[in-house]
């Protein structure tokens, strides 16, 4: 009754105060420029404490802030310097001055709210917008490539419709899940392809267990939270446009015979001269546009809206896509305030022409003396039958590059559609509660047309079936609904919050698939006509299937305490109690605990100069999810039998009722020393990941199938990074800052379901049953697995006899065998990676080089193990021939010699902007850059690109370090920018 | 106010409430439950639908005549066929020069990929009779089908688990215990005692209904013939008489004949500008020809078809990429499997079968011209198969070999061929009967009848005098690339013989094929390896 009371009087008292005092508001301005240089800080945001209203400088540092009566102090942010609260004196003009350097008080985005950079007792890193990575970036994962220790995005090759590989602190599951949780403006299991990088504010990443594990069963792979730009409240609109123009070209091609050498080299002669390489590439021209208004409706609504137009061809010829994104942010308060909605809505489509990398394949291997077109062929050809083209028949595995490029299409066309609905209700001062509604759509078709005339999937040489047209639906449907509470409370030098929710998700995915082909000729336009298909009159040939998910849900119950004593001495737990439809029926629910601590030694030790000394140790478990459903249950394929028109089953998955998620242990322990214009991270971690999920082969004799999914096996990861960064120069004229991150890791394979195995396999032609990789109990993963190369005999490669036994046993199929002569030839994991950022800032230029590095890496170059050889029998195949190449080799066979180093350090990115300052005008502000992106590589690899390819064939995650034919070809790009502000 | 906050924590609490128990995870996208839907208006077979339809769909499943599983782990490692290293093509880790010169050993994907297949066929029957909806007939249907898998399994890895309830482990029997096992099964499913001259099969539940989809009474027996045939090789005690007694029965019931002079079918594979090609396939040919239903020789046989009953790949695998041209196929063939040069001339001209086996020579396109390799590596440009090959590996020449063409190939052919492929058909029970006849009286010329019916067919002369050398010959050419080979030549103890690219054996304990590796470490110590790997 008596805080019944007290919430009544409370209540009344504020309608009191709002009656009297809602009409005297003033404004206030000023300008925020740095302390040290006094140049004017772009884009800093004051906002007057305890109202929702607030304000971001303009381009030259200026603000101009309503503030209501009763504030009384205002707070000035900006990134990359402490954080300022004045307070709020007679005058109307207030300029501020920030001092740079130091990060102590930067608010940084955790998982279910925010907290002070200072308290956070795990491994978080925070990048924000001005330190993404620059120029055309396809994918928003790229924007973080090397800005994070710890942190791999790879995307080898400049497929404009490839998507990046990451991966935090090495692998962290072998069966499950291996991409990272995203989480964007709180929105567990957000698409990273529903946001534009024009629309990022900041991105954080939770790198260890005890960061992570608020997050539960699907943190093993790591959190990337994606905070979105937002518009800020009693503000004007203010517009801004930005736009890049950028052209790149091929580079890295892999090298091979000219049409002279080929000749004398023994090739067929086919009578023209064909740079295949040159006829399917191009120096593509792309461009990209970003318009958005931000500002505040009132004083308590803000709402930014942005739209963003991207084109982005790629150097294989008809490769690329169109995207159109949209983005709206709106944020309001109610209720005095204490109600706070936020609502945001994005919708993406993106058209992609993907074509096929196998033009670029083929374009290697392709006889260089073969015409393009088949009326320049040496002998009677039918062109007709083939679209013009000219194709080497009678040979396996060879197609017309160009044909591919040319005549086959292979189209996906992508829509997302989010919606995200929070509201956050101040209960008491020191009580807010949230709910929030979020809702996720992805539909995505692929159609992909081989007209009759193509060889390749076409099959233009059957005389009856010509022509192949498929396609592809798939629906994705993400439902969350979430509630937590946040109390807030503080005693004597001690605060403490603490925060206790519940979650609910769940997801729906269909897609079906159809296929048919043999079509009359290309005069109908069967994308759109399939009823021509001839394939209707013949049994058997049209393809047909679907799948479904059953509804994945996740629910789960999670709390946290953040507790801090004397502003040095820092303490954070959380647990989460997390359930999956996906595991089995007995182990559905699992708890993740995480605890971690932190102290400020300085204020103790207070050493001079030292502005930061803190130490921090964590603890945390988090878990990873099977990718697939259904994997704890029984599932049986249909049969059809075609001879009486019966339909049954077999069984195609033995069911595992004890099936759990796999689960990740680690404990990290972290320095962080901010003196003076130096500062530093060190983070040593140590993970354990047990119980991962995996295909296991088992007794087919007793479960009448050999497969089925079981928890098996154990992982150790141990590493190390650090991250420095220095002032060199910072006056009033010239600023340089540089900084470098340095990771290091070793995974160790402690158990599994076999005790060793070889997995990739070479493949076709000729190179079946050769797996390059070994994985075996108590060794690294990616190590590189096959007989050492010494020299030539008659043709044929000569092996070492390793073990010294004076038996030589090299048969692929012994590669396990303890005689066996093979060593380990390389490992596909780099030692080392290295990021090296430079911002040089002179008056109104700026230039930003970002170099980036990999080391201790090994790859196995398929292109020349497939063709570097002279076979006899390929005659009319080109050879790779690269400097490594051995003189008399006519047996392609796997061995060291086709392993190389590929260490490599490159300029990454180099930025060249100036600001220019428009006087009398519209514009506020205008900046001007010039990007290059991939300038130079320093490296030995022969192939297309050294760097590290940490996943085979698109799925197996311990077979890294093969660089396998279909790469698309590494690209150098040049890229103009322009940024508009008005 | 405090309403408001009232109502709001009813709301979450509901909310938790209601979905927080529930992880049920129904699969609407999968199938998780055997079912069964017996065809409606029959396929393109016209059989008639029987709950053993998905038993016997497993016989393709299992590699009856396709790459990589059973046929190729019978015919490989024999002196009748072998893949050839052609420069970059068909090396692959070495596997099938493992395979041909007897190295293999327990990592052996084919090896595996034989385990594998026909233990999942087995686990398909006992499903089937675990659900007990299964007739008389039908039961000893299935049980026949499951002890000619077990047979497999006896015949290439010896000892084995006999499994005959779905996910009842039980512990490896011995060899001899596994042809007990077989034995008893079919003898059960004719529900006779033994196999004799004079036993009464008017009471087996398997009747003599002639379909030669459906195991019956002639079916049965005949692998129990094909079973005491090879008794001494899996039990160290020969048991000729009853494989006489078994294909004696099957002949003398009448109900099958050869297919000789006047059993013709369409020629399939005519080119319309090649009048050499006949209309018609007769004899011998027709037997295995691509419209091959219901051929009078067939006692029991698989069902294949292009379009609904696909696993026969024979022209994929044994053909020339250009003679895609020869019979307009569907697709590129791979220029795999071919026949040693030896075995091709132990057919004499005039002999129907070495005609109807093999494709060599130069090669014409549908309308009677010169099919052409323009990769050539013999300086030819014309493709011509040749029966001689330079050599086993690195460098095969790539038109080295006569290729397997038994199975003969239609114009406008799928990559899944229409040929039935015969389990047991009366040529070979023939030749059983004279071989254990022979073996049985300890005397060759006993077998002489029966070897020159099935010559007379061949179209050769009658033999006055035969050995066993001689014999194995015989019945190489009548049964060449009908999985057989393998299986003949350890009975004749020729495996271990020194052939062409294969030295003789050092061992014969290759005799048998090792326990796939990966089955051993996944049976957790209750299967351990064949002697000698």
């Amino acid at each position: 009754m008596k805080l019944n009371f007290n919430l009544k009087y409370a209540l009344l008292l504020l309608f009191v105060a709002m009656g009297t005092f809602a009409m005297a508001q003033r404004t206030v301005t000023g300008t925020v420029t740095d302390a040290e240089t006094k140049e004017p800080l772009i884009g800093a945001s004051v906002a007057v404490v305890g109202t929702g209203t607030g304000a971001i400088t303009d381009f030259d540092g200026k603000y101009s802030v309503e503030v209501p009566e009763g504030a009384t102090q205002i707070q000035i942010t900006y990134t990359g310097y402490s954080t300022m609260i004045q307070d709020i004196g007679a005058s109307n003009v207030m300029d501020v001055e920030l001092s740079a350097g130091t990060l102590l008080d930067e608010i940084v985005v955790t998982g279910y709210g925010t907290q002070k950079e200072k308290e956070i007792t795990s491994s978080v890193v925070e990048v924000s917008a001005k330190d993404f990575n620059q120029g055309v970036i396809a994918d928003p994962a790229q924007l973080l490539q090397g800005k994070v220790a710890g942190l791999q995005v790879y995307n080898r090759g400049g497929d404009p419709n490839q998507q990046a590989v990451i991966r935090l602190r090495g692998l962290s599951t072998v069966g499950a899940n291996v991409q990272p949780l995203v989480v964007i403006d709180g929105v567990i299991g957000a698409s990273l392809q529903n946001v534009d990088p024009n629309d990022i504010e900041s991105i954080s990443v939770l790198k260890d267990g005890s960061a992570a594990a608020i997050y539960g069963s699907r943190g093993s792979s790591g959190v990337i939270i994606v905070t979105t730009k937002k518009g800020t409240a009693s503000q004007d609109v203010k517009w801004s446009y930005n736009a890049q123009f950028s052209t790149e070209s091929a580079v890295n091609a892999t090298q091979r015979l000219s049409p002279t050498e080929f000749v004398a080299a023994g090739g067929t002669d086919l009578g023209s001269q064909t740079d295949w390489i040159d006829e399917v590439t191009e120096n593509p021209f792309s461009h990209n546009h970003g318009l958005s208004a931000s500002g505040g409706i009132g004083s308590n609504s803000s709402f930014r809206i942005s739209a963003n137009i991207r084109e982005k061809n790629g150097i294989l010829i008809n490769t690329g896509y169109d995207q159109f994104n949209t983005r709206l942010n709106f944020s309001s308060r109610a209720f005095n305030d204490k109600l706070k909605i936020d609502f945001n809505t994005s919708y993406t489509h993106r058209d992609q022409e993907n074509g096929y990398t196998e033009a670029l394949r083929y374009a290697v291997l392709y006889n260089p003396t073969a015409p393009v077109l088949g009326v320049n062929s040496p002998f009677p050809f039918n062109s007709d039958q083939f679209g013009g083209y000219f194709e080497t028949l009678g040979l396996f595995d060879s197609f017309n590059p160009v044909s591919i490029a040319e005549q086959n299409r292979n189209l996906t066309e992508r829509r997302e559609f989010n919606y995200n609905v929070n509201l956050a209700y101040d209960l008491m001062p020191s009580l807010t509660v949230n709910f929030r509604v979020a809702q996720q759509r992805t539909d995505i078709n692929n159609n992909q047309y081989a007209p009759t005339t193509a060889n390749f999937r076409g099959n233009a040489t059957s005389p009856t079936r010509k022509g192949l047209a498929e396609f592809y639906e798939s629906d994705f449907t993400f439902n969350l609904y979430e509630g937590f509470a946040t109390y807030l409370t503080s005693f004597g030098q001690s605060d403490l919050r603490v925060t206790a929710g519940y979650s609910y998700q769940e997801d729906d995915f269909f897609d079906k698939f159809f296929s048919i082909g043999d079509f009359p000729n290309n005069d109908l336009d069967f994308s759109k006509l399939i009823e021509a298909s001839q394939d209707l009159n013949n049994a058997g040939f049209i393809g047909a299937g679907s799948n479904a998910s059953p509804t994945n849900k996740i629910i789960a119950f999670f709390g946290r305490a953040n507790f801090t004593f004397d502003n040095a001495i820092f303490v954070n737990a959380s647990l989460r109690r997390e359930g999956s439809t996906k595991l089995g029926v007995d182990n559905k629910w699992g708890l993740f605990p995480a605890f971690g601590v932190g102290v400020d030694l300085n204020r103790y030790l207070d050493i001079g100069g030292v502005d930061l000394f803190k130490v921090r140790l964590g603890y945390g478990v988090t878990g990873a999810l099977p990718g697939q459903s259904g994997l704890a249950q029984e599932v049986r394929n249909i049969v059809n039998d075609g001879a009486t028109g019966a339909v049954s089953t077999e069984l195609a998955r033995a069911a595992n009722p004890d099936l759990q998620w796999e689960e990740k242990a680690e404990i990290n322990l972290g320095v962080e020393i901010t003196a003076g214009k130096l500062s530093a991270t060190l983070d040593l971690y140590n993970r354990d990941i047990s119980d991962f999920i995996l295909e296991r082969t088992v007794d087919v004799a007793v479960f009448g199938v050999d497969r089925r999914f079981e928890n098996a096996g154990k992982l150790n990861t141990q590493g190390l990074e650090l991250a420095l960064n220095y002032d060199v120069v910072r006056n009033s004229n010239v600023n340089y800052n540089t900084g470098i991150v340095l990771s290091t890791y070793k995974t160790v394979l402690e158990e599994y379901v076999l005790d060793a195995e070889t997995r990739a396999n070479l493949g076709s032609p000729g190179q079946n049953g050769t797996n390059m990789l070994l994985v075996k109990v108590g060794e690294e993963i990616g190590n590189i697995w096959g007989p050492v190369f010494t020299g030539v005999e008659e043709g044929n490669p000569v092996f070492a006899d390793v073990n010294g036994d004076g038996q030589l046993i090299t048969a692929q199929d012994r590669a396990l065998d303890p005689d066996v002569d093979f060593e380990v030839l390389g490992n596909g994991l780099p030692d080392l990676e290295l990021g090296w950022t430079n911002q040089v800032t002179i008056g109104d230029w700026s230039i930003n080089a970002f170099f980036r590095g990999a080391f201790g890496h090994s790859l196995v170059n398929t292109f020349r193990a497939f063709y570097e050889p002279r076979l006899s029998t390929q005659s009319s195949y080109n050879f790779v021939n690269t400097d490594k190449a051995v003189d008399g080799l006519t047996t392609a066979r796997f061995s060291s010699l086709y392993v190389e180093k590929a260490d490599f350090f490159k300029l990454d990115n180099l930025t060249i902007s100036r600001r220019i300052a428009l006087e009398n005008s519209a514009f506020t502000g205008m900046n001007v850059s010039l990007i290059f992106q991939n300038p130079f590589v320093i490296t030995n690899y022969t192939g297309i690109d050294p760097e590290p390819n940490l996943v085979d064939q698109g799925s197996d995650v311990l077979s890294p370090g093969i660089e396998r034919r279909n790469n698309y070809f590494s690209s150098r790009s040049f890229i103009l920018g322009v940024n508009l502000n008005f | 106010m405090n309403k408001f906050l009232k109502i709001l924590f009813a709301v979450a609490v509901l909310f938790a409430i209601q979905s927080c128990t529930d992880l049920e995870e129904e699969l609407v996208g999968d199938v998780t439950t055997n079912i069964t839907v017996e065809g409606v208006s029959g396929g393109s077979g016209g059989q008639e639908s029987t709950p053993l339809s998905a038993a016997y769909a497993e016989l393709r499943n299992a590699g009856t005549a396709n790459h990589g599983g059973y046929y190729s782990v019978q015919e490989i490692p024999s002196d009748e066929m072998v893949i050839c290293a052609k420069g970059g093509d068909w090396f692959d880790g070495g596997i099938l020069i493992e395979l041909h010169q007897h190295t293999y050993g327990p990592t052996h994907a084919f090896v595996n990929g034989t385990w594998n297949q026909t233990y999942g066929a087995i686990n398909t029957v006992n499903e089937l009779l675990a659900g007990g909806t299964l007739d008389a007939n039908q039961t000893s249907q299935a049980r026949a089908l499951r002890a000619y898998f077990y047979w497999r399994l006896l015949d290439l890895f010896g000892n084995v688990k006999l499994i005959v309830e779905p996910g009842v482990d039980v512990a490896q029997s011995s060899r001899s215990d596994v042809f007990n096992f077989v034995e008893s099964e079919l003898l059960a499913a004719l529900d006779i005692s033994e196999v004799s001259s004079t036993m009464d099969l008017t009471n087996s539940p398997l009747g003599t209904d002639a379909s030669a989809y459906q195991i019956n009474q002639f079916a049965a027996l005949g692998f129990l013939a094909k079973l005491y045939l090879n008794a001494e090789v899996y039990t160290g005690t020969a048991r000729w008489a009853e494989a006489a007694a078994a294909a004696g029965y099957i002949i003398d019931s009448g109900v099958y004949r050869l297919c000789g002079e006047g059993c013709t079918v369409a020629n399939l594979g005519k080119r319309a500008g090649v009048e050499a090609d006949p209309d018609e396939l007769e004899g011998f040919a027709a037997v295995f020809a691509a419209n091959n239903e219901g051929n009078p020789e067939h006692i029991f046989a698989v069902f294949y078809d292009e379009a609904s009953a696909g696993g026969m790949n024979f022209s994929q695998m044994n053909l020339h990429y250009s003679s895609q041209f020869t019979w307009n196929f569907d697709a590129q063939p791979w220029n795999g499997y071919a026949t040693l040069e030896e075995f091709y001339n132990s057919f004499e001209d005039g002999d129907a079968r070495k005609q109807a086996s093999f494709i060599v020579g130069d090669q014409l396109d549908f309308g009677g011209s010169a099919v052409l390799d323009y990769a050539s590596d013999d300086g030819n440009l014309v493709l011509s198969y040749t029966p001689s090959i330079n050599e086993l590996t690195p460098n095969s020449l790539r038109e080295a070999g006569a290729r397997p063409g038994k199975f003969s190939f239609k114009q406008f052919g799928r990559p899944d061929m229409s040929n039935d492929f015969p389990v047991l058909r009366l040529g070979d029970v023939y030749l059983m009967r004279a071989e254990a006849m022979a073996r049985d009286a300890g005397d060759w010329s006993m077998a002489l009848p029966d070897v020159n019916v099935v010559r007379e067919r061949a179209r050769v002369s009658a033999l006055s005098s035969i050995d066993a050398d001689g014999f194995l010959a015989e019945r190489g050419r009548e049964m060449f690339q009908e999985t057989s080979r393998r299986t003949d030549l350890i009975r004749f103890g020729k495996y271990n013989d020194a052939w062409w690219e294969h030295p003789a054996d050092p061992s014969d304990h290759v005799n048998l094929f090792p326990i796939p590796f990966d089955q051993i470490q996944a049976s957790g110590g209750t299967l351990s390896q064949n002697p000698g790997y």
